[in-house]
């Protein structure tokens, strides 16, 4: 059972606040900031405490601070193929990706300036559909291919690792065997290092240029008839018939 | 029929039957809404008759209530802001409980209703405004009067209202207790026993629900429900139009989560309720939900074209009748579904607004938070684009060669290979089955499951069985 809300590791004056009409504060803005900080430093995530932030920026525009918006939109990254990424989209002002959206247009229209967030928001999207379309590899070229890149994900602690262990959730989920070089492109690393990936984090078998993934109850295929339960409970108005109404 | 008299809202009586599907509680709840239209329409309320006192005080309740008129001036838009804040402020603020019969039955959720909707389409009226005024002539003096004005409909004042009336009542801890099988009672403090509060404070639940919607928050629109149990002994199900907010908002926030299950469901329900109750339905009331009910089919038709799933057969013959050309395209996938996907999004969104005022400096800025929401969902869209082509390929076969399906469908190995692994991700959803409504298990949506054994495709089908207790238990009930 996964609640939305619910975040492991969040500390208790985060969940007062959340469950309080503080969440609303624009003090609080500063105690959510540190909280961003602290969960790129220590590698959790708290998709609800980051929605409320960017709620708090949303009503209170001068407050954003354009780099704690970028940290939260990476580690929604973090955690693809949920919807969290786009659900911080949701709360981000409109002109941002009306800016976007403008410069991919086929005559070209302008792109958004350097150094906002316009631009930034651009690039995480470009990483954001690459990583839905399952193109691993253009993820990872893309991510190399500029500096701009770098500083987005260089706040968030272990970001490339995290994304190696998704990928390897996705692989693991869909494949039975996977050739070696496939592998090596989707995460992006090779020789020896692929090898002590695979063995020690995912403990999956190379044999020669195959990597054998063991079976588990998402990527056997086996066909199923789904069968419907019947409730005891569900016969109950029928039976309190029977006794009312002899026949 | 006093609200006094009627404590229908006792949801969560311990026992409560776990049969959800049942005829005669539908026959019941037929009935009850056929008592409330002939309530509603033999009332008679003095609206002339200014007395002061009460009577005042009633004429203020009725007009909160009562939709401003379509060409209603910018002027009596902001007097209507202002009218609404006394009363709250008296409602909230007096010495003690304000003692005063309710109106009706369902006053208090036309008052929020009415209140909620003449906040979003100020903000859309005034967004629009300010987005034009570099194209378009528009009126200088409405311009004026708006910039003078930010904080009139203010997103944080309508927040506040909504969240004091919740306060002040306690209706949260008075639902936490009857969904712990307790008396509510015991939790209503000076105001909450009242049903002035008592109703205020639940349809306000609703109202943030529908506020955080149209502000983009659709994971603390859920949230906001956490108190309130969704089925048909709720206290919202005996207002036909709060039912169908409700759900609607429901089913639209779940799909913006990406769980189109959960949001089939929560549409499913309201569409066969209404198919069922729309003989009794009449006059200006079912006009407002015929719209809404247009809405909600073309939202069934988006989500069965991302989920493909069987639907109950009153759904499934209005769906084909409305939307069955644009539903067959999208089912197909691919480019060519893309506008109508746009298209039925459009006519079916809420009118989604933008909490801070526009600014009148930069035209270009106020970009209508609908096409900003329209274009995250695309990007959703169009990740989904090819996966009915897979499908209806892998359908065929049990086992598959990559290459050889690539071949078929003339695209590269690599990116079928993509295609694949975006299908299985998508098929994965989460599904809420008991507690809050952001709770839920991640569960296998797809009849088609299938893995790879480096370029084999071993396909698999899960065959559902007939559901047969369901139909037989129906004909029973129709024998008896």
């Amino acid at each position: 059972m996964v609640a939305f809300d619910y975040a492991p590791e969040r500390p208790e004056h985060i969940d007062t606040i959340l469950n309080g009409l503080d969440r609303y504060n624009p003090e609080t803005t500063t105690v959510f900031q540190d909280y961003v900080a602290q969960q790129c430093e220590s590698q959790t995530y708290d998709a609800y405490a980051n929605l409320a932030l960017l709620k708090l920026y949303q009503f209170n525009p001068h407050l954003t601070r354009d780099e704690t918006s970028t940290n939260i939109l990476v580690k929604a990254l973090t955690v693809f193929p949920a919807p969290d990424f786009s659900l911080c989209l949701s709360l981000l002002p409109p002109h941002i990706l009306a800016q976007t959206k403008l410069s991919q247009q086929s005559n070209g229209g302008p792109a958004p300036a350097s150094g906002t967030l316009a631009e930034a928001v651009q690039h995480l999207n470009t990483l954001h559909t690459a990583l839905n379309n399952a193109a691993y590899t253009l993820f990872w070229s893309t991510l190399e291919s500029d500096d701009l890149y770098a500083d987005l994900v260089a706040d968030v602690q272990g970001f490339e690792d995290s994304m190696r262990v998704r990928i390897a959730v996705v692989v693991s989920q869909c494949m039975q065997e996977i050739s070696r070089p496939v592998l090596e492109s989707w995460l992006n690393v090779r020789g020896s290092k692929l090898e002590g990936f695979v063995k020690e984090v995912c403990g999956w078998e190379i044999e020669g240029e195959t990597v054998r993934i063991p079976l588990n109850s998402e990527n056997e295929a086996r066909g199923t008839v789904v069968k419907e339960d019947v409730r005891f409970e569900q016969f109950g108005r029928v039976l309190k018939r029977a006794y009312e109404q002899p026949a | 029929m006093s609200v006094r008299q009627a404590p229908t809202y006792q949801q969560g009586v311990p026992q409560r039957q776990a049969d959800d599907n049942s005829d005669v509680e539908e026959e019941a709840l037929a009935n009850d809404y056929r008592e409330q239209v002939g309530y509603e329409d033999g009332q008679d309320y003095d609206q002339g008759s200014m007395g002061g006192g009460p009577q005042d005080l009633q004429a203020q309740l009725q007009a909160a209530a009562t939709p401003l008129e379509y060409q209603a001036t910018l002027e009596t838009k902001i007097q209507s802001y202002d009218s609404y804040c006394n009363l709250f402020h008296f409602i909230l603020n007096s010495e003690g409980p304000v003692d005063i019969e309710v109106p009706s039955h369902f006053w208090a959720w036309d008052m929020i209703d009415e209140f909620i909707y003449q906040f979003n389409s100020f903000c859309s009226y005034r967004q629009r405004l300010a987005f034009q005024q570099s194209s378009t002539q528009v009126n200088e003096e409405e311009i004026t009067i708006l910039r003078e004005n930010p904080n009139t409909w203010g997103c944080y004042s309508v927040l506040n209202v909504l969240y004091s009336l919740i306060q002040r009542s306690q209706i949260s801890e008075q639902l936490a207790a009857r969904k712990r099988g307790e008396d509510s009672a015991g939790y209503t403090g000076e105001y909450g026993g009242r049903p002035l509060y008592q109703m205020l404070g639940y349809f306000s639940i609703i109202g943030l629900l529908r506020v955080h919607c149209l502000l983009g928050d659709f994971s603390l629109a859920l949230k906001t429900l956490d108190d309130i149990e969704l089925n048909k002994k709720a206290m919202f199900a005996r207002v036909m139009a709060a039912n169908f907010t409700t759900y609607y908002y429901v089913g639209f926030s779940y799909m913006m989560m990406h769980r189109y299950a959960d949001a089939l469901r929560a549409f499913n329900h309201i569409l066969i309720y209404v198919s069922r109750t729309k003989n009794f339905q009449k006059g200006a009331q079912y006009d407002s939900i015929t719209k809404k009910n247009d809405q909600m089919y073309a939202l069934v038709a988006i989500c069965v074209a991302f989920y493909p799933q069987r639907l109950d057969d009153t759904i499934h013959t209005a769906l084909r009748e409305k939307y069955g050309e644009q539903l067959t395209r999208m089912q197909r996938g691919g480019p060519e579904a893309l506008p109508i996907f746009e298209e039925l999004f459009r006519a079916a969104c809420p009118k989604f607004i933008s909490p801070t005022p526009p600014d009148f400096d930069q035209p270009h800025l106020n970009v209508d938070p609908v096409e900003h929401q329209l274009s995250i969902f695309m990007e959703e869209v169009k990740t989904n684009m090819f996966s009915p082509t897979v499908r209806s390929y892998l359908k065929l076969y049990t086992t598959m060669d990559l290459t050889k399906l690539a071949g078929f469908l003339e695209v590269d190995a690599d990116t079928l290979r993509n295609w694949l692994l975006v299908n299985k991700q998508r098929s994965r959803q989460v599904r809420q089955s008991q507690g809050g409504l952001l709770e839920g298990d991640v569960v296998n949506s797809s009849d088609l499951d299938y893995a790879m054994q480096g370029d084999i495709i071993h396909v698999s089908e899960a065959k559902v069985g007939r559901r047969l207790v369901d139909w037989y238990l129906r004909n029973l009930a129709r024998t008896y």
